[in-house]
């Protein structure tokens, strides 16, 4: 069989419109950013700006507009010794799961955004990190601590906040002080309480993890979970009362640590040590609870405005009151440290190469506001930050002192607590 | 055993909650034949006004009952009168009727965003943690008081409708509306003041809420859920039933601690939901008409 000259002529042209659109344009060049030096490097983000989670949502925006606003009022990020502005293209994901993924496809795929900071909640952030992970794009959240993000394999998404389970141990670390001064009894009889989430499954896990590792001081005596927006926690309560536990380690939302802590108040219950992870401290629980309802709770958070008192935590609470006129909180704090890790790391790869910046934000040590003063993300991590919690505990006089780790306290915590008759 | 008395304690403190909640789910599907389902979004807008009350006007919650009655049974009727009353009547109204309420309920729940955000909102009483000693253990004064508040819905609205001639226009037009017509009685006017009714037994509910719970403009989902298991469980259309109904629910979800692990008690409910729908269909007391 022969082909005629028209066939082949055909068969050419086909041939070289296929080459043709296999031909990298400028902005696919642009996209890879191998080489070039963009005018502004563009930085893709979604949050929760209405919805459930829209007050944290707008706090998280505080810390990454923050963050960009600082970085620009340098000049912008530092590529080879040109200094290139930031822009931040942030949109609403209305803290829904499909609406975060499908922001996030678009703002990688047809507006090309450079990096990507994340969203808020855990829930959230794990169907978005998928997206930039399939884009292979540098993801890096403030807003995601479950560990189950960080367990699948990811290469490009990175995690600012410390696992849950860090803060139950930070927790049970200052309790283990308490102990071995002999304030709390040995071994101590240990109630842990989650709700089913991810976020409760962490902080059981740090609960357990610590008590194993301290086999003769604790013994655990209740382990309970229940789920979210409980109505009535008389059966758990009843429960942890009847083991005569001695430390009550609750992990709980705001709604169901409000509803929980009214019966417990109600059942005339006391604990020598009493926590609800990180909840307790917060405006809303003492207008919730009264100020006698919280007295001597103990709480953890990943950062707080206590330890701003030098360096660049200073700077940072300190431009932060001065463009908000309010106290920042973790909130804030985390999304300020996301956004200025991921521009440190473009900074050192002194390009917008996203697989450059993903080595360099791997391999990042910097010197940060959180509590160890440095921050990494550990790739046996899975990519996820990993330091300690500060410890507060609710003080009668109304006050929230830092009470662990020591070298950042500004108060002395008490245990066990006084109120406890016997 | 201790125990066990506290937890039934517990169980029927519980149950006066569930009750309340509803009353006016089950009054407006036993009349209308309508399952409404902004009663969820009524509780919760009925809750933020109890808030507001107390926060800008420090009105005590168990105080703002009157006013939230009064507020929620003319909103129910203006609710009727704007978008219930076009709906066709019987089977062909069904889907209408739940794709309208829906509707209802995603503007209220909406409305709430916009005014208040999604903030969680807390009412802190003086008597938010005082406690009753009874049989041996502490309970919530506040669960008391809500168990009270129901009780007293439960009688009053037992005696409107056994009592009254408007509860038994309510009744007949619950058996027989094409009868009621020729007897002469308005069953439009009946039909306006059910839903009225019904709606501001939701409003009570949504108050007693706001004592116990923290709410968001999402409040009122899980209540409505529960509310059609309750009304399920105790006879579609009998208001006693109903507060049986509730009894069932809340001593299934406390003791199911003994069965189950603690999160999986509110599944408990929804079990038991498709068990009677299985096994009798007309609830765990038989089908009833109002009463």
């Amino acid at each position: 069989m022969t082909r005629s000259p028209r066939h082949s002529t055909v068969l050419l042209g086909v041939a070289v419109l296929v080459l043709a659109g296999c031909v990298p344009d400028r902005d696919d060049n642009r996209d890879s950013g191998a080489t070039t030096i963009p005018d502004t490097i563009v930085i893709g983000s979604t949050l929760p700006l209405t919805g459930t989670e829209s007050k944290t949502g707008g706090r998280f925006k505080q810390g990454y507009e923050l963050a960009v606003e600082l970085e620009n009022a340098d000049g912008g990020i530092d590529l080879g010794g040109t200094k290139v502005p930031v822009r931040l293209n942030l949109l609403d994901d209305t803290t829904d799961q499909a609406k975060a993924v499908n922001l996030a496809q678009r703002l990688i795929t047809q507006d090309k955004v450079n990096f990507f900071l994340g969203t808020y909640s855990t829930a959230v952030v794990e169907a978005q990190s998928t997206v930039a992970e399939q884009n292979k794009i540098p993801y890096v959240n403030g807003g995601g601590a479950a560990t189950s993000i960080y367990a699948k394999g990811f290469t490009w998404v990175f995690g600012t906040l410390a696992p849950v389970a860090n803060l139950a141990s930070t927790e049970m670390s200052w309790i283990d002080q308490q102990q071995a001064a002999g304030k709390l009894p040995k071994p101590a009889r240990v109630a842990i309480v989650w709700e089913n989430t991810s976020h409760g499954k962490d902080f059981r896990k740090g609960v357990q993890d610590f008590t194993a590792a301290h086999s003769g001081g604790y013994q655990v005596v209740t382990d309970e979970s229940f789920a979210l927006d409980g109505k009535d926690f008389s059966a758990i309560l009843s429960r942890v009362r009847a083991a005569h536990a001695d430390l009550l380690m609750v992990d709980a939302h705001l709604p169901d640590f409000i509803t929980m802590q009214r019966q417990y108040l109600s059942s005339d219950m006391c604990s020598k040590v009493l926590t609800y992870g990180a909840r307790g401290t917060e405006s809303d629980a003492r207008s919730a609870l009264g100020a006698d309802g919280v007295n001597y709770i103990l709480s953890a958070v990943w950062w707080n405005k206590q330890l701003g008192n030098a360096g660049l935590n200073k700077e940072f609470v300190d431009k932060f009151t001065a463009k908000y006129g309010t106290d920042p909180e973790w909130y804030q704090a985390l999304g300020y440290e996301a956004a200025r890790s991921l521009f440190t790391a473009i900074a050192q790869a002194g390009t917008v190469d996203k697989e450059q910046v993903r080595a360099k934000l791997s391999a990042l040590r910097m010197d940060s506001i959180l509590p160890g003063g440095t921050l990494s993300y550990p790739a046996d991590k899975g990519g996820q930050a990993d330091y300690p919690f500060v410890v507060q505990q609710n003080l009668p006089d109304g006050s929230s002192p830092i009470i662990y780790p020591a070298d950042v306290a500004t108060g002395t915590g008490v245990a066990p607590n006084p109120a406890c008759k016997g | 055993m201790g125990e066990v008395v506290v937890l039934a304690v517990s169980a029927v403190l519980l149950a006066g909650f569930y009750a309340a909640m509803a009353y006016g789910l089950g009054l407006i599907y036993g009349v209308l034949r309508i399952v409404n389902l902004a009663h969820g979004g009524i509780i919760m807008a009925s809750a933020y006004v109890t808030w507001q009350l107390f926060d800008r006007f420090a009105v005590d919650p168990f105080a703002a009952i009157p006013v939230v009655l009064v507020l929620f049974f003319i909103l129910g009727m203006g609710i009727y009168l704007g978008l219930v009353r076009f709906l066709p009547r019987g089977p062909a109204g069904a889907v209408q009727s739940l794709l309208l309420l829906f509707g209802v309920w995603l503007v209220i729940r909406n409305v709430v965003y916009l005014l208040f955000t999604g903030n969680e909102q807390v009412i802190h009483t003086a008597y938010a943690t005082s406690s009753v000693r009874i049989l041996g253990g502490s309970f919530s004064a506040t669960r008391f008081a809500v168990f009270g508040v129901a009780v007293i819905a439960l009688i009053a609205l037992h005696l409107l409708l056994t009592r009254t001639y408007l509860g038994k226009a309510i009744r007949a037009v619950a058996q027989n509306p094409d009868s009621c017509t020729l007897a002469g009685i308005n069953v439009e006017r009946v039909y306006l003041l059910t839903f009225g009714l019904g709606t501001a037994l939701a409003g009570l509910a949504g108050v007693l809420a706001s004592t116990l719970f923290a709410i968001n403009p999402s409040f009122g989902a899980g209540e409505l859920l529960k509310s059609f298991v309750i009304i399920v469980l105790g006879g579609l259309g009998s208001i006693l039933g109903i507060a049986l109904g509730a009894l069932v629910l809340a001593f299934a979800e406390v003791f199911a601690v003994y069965a189950v692990p603690p999160y999986l008690t509110t599944a408990v409910g929804f079990v038991l939901l498709v068990v009677v729908l299985v096994l009798r269909p007309g609830g765990l007391f038989g089908q009833r008409v109002l009463r």
